[in-house]
């Protein structure tokens, strides 16, 4: 429950996170929110492959 | 990379300016500005000792290291310079760290003390800070201008005070530099990181008495520190909420989001007078259109 809970509050965050790295490439709002939300996606992909890359370590190293 | 006059904005002024930007108003007397170099001096020093009146040998305790009479790094922490962000006004802090010091067991123990009204004086000494920062940064912008040739050039707004502005409200030197939905929409994203980090510690996340560290990353958005220093700060904290850490990061995280904010205001003002070379980014294209 935690986990998810964290999660849930990941994400939103990474997004707005993203809207204040894109917004220096954009001048206007519109086009901030757009990148932020492509920017977004691709962070959450790299997220998961990071821990999926850990918990690969972790079982290679330490064990189940 | 270089703006529409063939000049690399990239390329700074030089080591001996920004060593110069650790005392205010230097940048301003070396540019001829007399008064304004007064100015600076007179308002970071006044704004310091104005906290520091309540704060006083206090403030050794906020800084990385604390002079305990043993550590390799006491002769720095005695001069007050590992305390950020004041360190930024380098000549009061240094002659207030100076007056106040005292390594006896006494004075260590009253730097332990917590004094009434801490939050509020310690966001004001730490103002005095970022206010040294944002006069040294509007004295490399005149530097900038004389060494591109732009001496007599208007920007749309101070690059400097857009910065300023947004340290206190982000999204605000973008209002002013012509930017405002933009803003509006940056400024949304740091207020709302920190307000949840605020929820999720009950309010507790922003206290630089007790986790000086990471305040010195969320006092980036000083408007949010300022609000924590007079409302959050000094509520009575009765058990560690579970959400703790949670809020801290997402605190400081804001802080940094916001340095992001003020540094993008900077050069949103900075570039009415010195465009980007035709090509040279997707922002100016959409300013055109807008």
């Amino acid at each position: 429950m935690e986990l998810l809970f964290r999660i849930a509050v990941f994400v939103p965050v990474l997004f707005l996170v993203a809207l204040v790295v894109v917004a220096q490439q954009h001048a206007t709002a519109d086009a901030t929110v757009k990148a932020a939300v492509v920017r977004t996606g691709r962070w959450v992909v790299w997220s998961v492959v990071l821990l999926v890359s850990m918990t690969l370590l972790e079982l290679l190293f330490i064990g189940w | 990379m270089v703006d529409a006059n063939q000049n690399d904005p990239a390329k700074g002024n030089g080591l001996p300016a920004f060593i110069m930007g650790f005392v205010p108003g230097l940048l301003q007397w070396q540019l001829g500005q007399k008064s304004r170099a007064a100015l600076a001096l007179a308002s970071c020093s006044a704004v310091l000792f104005l906290g520091w009146l309540v704060v006083g040998e206090r403030l050794f305790y906020w800084g990385l290291t604390v002079p305990d009479g043993s550590s390799s790094f006491d002769n720095l922490a005695q001069l007050g310079l590992p305390v950020l962000p004041e360190i930024l006004n380098l000549p009061a802090q240094v002659l207030g760290a100076l007056l106040s010091f005292d390594g006896s067991a006494t004075g260590l123990r009253m730097q332990r003390l917590p004094r009434d009204l801490e939050h509020l004086a310690g966001w004001v000494t730490a103002a005095s800070g970022m206010l040294a920062a944002f006069w040294a940064a509007a004295g490399h912008w005149q530097l900038r201008l004389r060494r591109d040739g732009a001496a007599g050039a208007r920007p749309v707004a101070d690059p400097a005070l857009c910065a300023g502005l947004s340290w206190i409200v982000p999204g605000l030197g973008h209002a002013r530099a012509g930017q405002k939905d933009k803003g509006v929409v940056m400024g949304a994203a740091v207020a709302v990181v920190f307000a949840l980090g605020l929820v999720f510690s009950d309010g507790h996340a922003v206290d630089r008495a007790q986790y000086g560290v990471w305040w010195i990353g969320q006092n980036l958005f000083g408007g949010g520190s300022l609000f924590a220093a007079l409302v959050t700060g000094p509520m009575r904290s009765v058990a560690t909420p579970i959400d703790l850490d949670l809020g801290i990061v997402l605190c400081t995280v804001a802080g940094l989001m916001n340095l992001v904010v003020m540094c993008d205001a900077y050069t949103v003002a900075e570039r009415s007078v010195f465009p980007l070379a035709a090509g040279g980014g997707a922002a100016e294209q959409e300013g055109a259109e807008a």
